[in-house]
């Protein structure tokens, strides 16, 4: 199974704090975020990427503690055992 | 008034080495705002035994719903000024030194200071102050938006950099929702793992605590 934690705003918005999904081969962390959001109700997909499925620089995706864009960014590939976590932090001091 | 009457509540609760160690050691705080004025009076009130303070900043009227050194009779002074003058009259056993200047790259951390906390504002910034740090200092991160925010313990040559873990982040645009209470109470949490953290027991340590301010929710993140 993948596990997607949610943190902060987006655990507000969702409700939840987390949620896993089984594996799909081949599956980026864009087809992720698009299979999730079927998953959920709530739209949410919004919040994280642009109509051009950019990223938008709020929020931090994080595949096993590691910053996706270390990785291979939104086209980071997703195992059987992923933790994804998704965290749109506080900025001001 | 002896030290020990001054101090007899805390000692109290965690003991007469730690009062000892916490009287022995220095933090710098970068920023002394919403979170910097609180954690650096609460350290003050401790009676930490060093202190510098890092800011070049000047008192606003929007900076006095949360900065809570400040007074209307402050605005327009550079806040450092303002900060040592009060952290004194709260305690004037506390040596304070002042660095009134905007964190950039040409940061350097003093050699003597091991505890750092991050009270910026912004990730630039933030990432300056950590790449200026001695190697295996502790930076006791913080940050804050509306009723969210975060605080996180990262040993530096340890840890994943911040800038590793921010990498593409960027402040958001205009001005940052901040109220007195949530900034009070992010300060609180920095302030308790500072303690932990000069008692050699950080227990943020690569860990986000989150904290949630509307439905009151505690969580962590492993980094």
């Amino acid at each position: 199974m993948v596990k997607i934690q949610f943190y902060s705003l987006l655990r507000m918005l969702l409700k939840q704090e987390k949620l896993e999904l089984p594996p799909c081969e081949d599956e980026n962390v864009e087809q992720l975020l698009q299979r999730l959001q079927q998953q959920i109700t709530i739209p949410f997909i919004h919040k994280l990427l642009n109509e051009k499925g950019e990223m938008f620089p709020g929020t931090i995706i994080m595949i096993n503690r590691r910053n996706i864009h270390h990785l291979e960014k939104l086209e980071t590939r997703i195992h059987d055992g992923d933790v994804i976590a998704l965290f749109p932090p506080g900025a001001g001091g | 008034m002896s030290a020990t009457e001054r101090y007899n509540r805390q000692i109290l609760h965690w003991g007469q080495e730690r009062q000892q160690k916490l009287e022995s050691a220095t933090v710098l705080v970068a920023g002394v705002g919403g979170l910097g004025a609180t954690v650096s009076q609460l350290l003050t009130r401790a009676g930490i035994g060093k202190l510098y303070l890092v800011d070049d900043g000047l008192v606003n009227w929007s900076d006095l719903n949360r900065q809570l050194l400040y007074h209307e009779t402050d605005i327009g002074l550079p806040k450092l000024a303002i900060a040592k003058q009060r952290l004194q009259q709260i305690n004037s056993s506390v040596k304070i030194e002042l660095r009134p200047k905007r964190i950039d790259r040409s940061f350097q951390s003093p050699t003597n200071v091991s505890i750092i906390a991050d009270c910026l504002d912004n990730y630039p910034s933030r990432f300056d102050l950590e790449a200026g740090l001695v190697a295996g200092s502790f930076l006791i991160h913080g940050g804050i938006e509306g009723d969210q925010g975060q605080v996180l313990t990262l040993q530096k040559g340890k840890s994943q950099s911040l800038a590793d873990i921010f990498t593409g982040i960027r402040k958001p645009q205009g001005e940052i929702p901040v109220t007195g209470a949530g900034a009070a109470i992010l300060a609180g949490f920095m302030v308790n793992e500072l303690f932990n953290t000069i008692f050699e027991q950080p227990q943020l340590l690569n860990r986000f605590l989150i904290i949630g301010l509307s439905d009151l929710h505690l969580t962590f993140l492993e980094v």
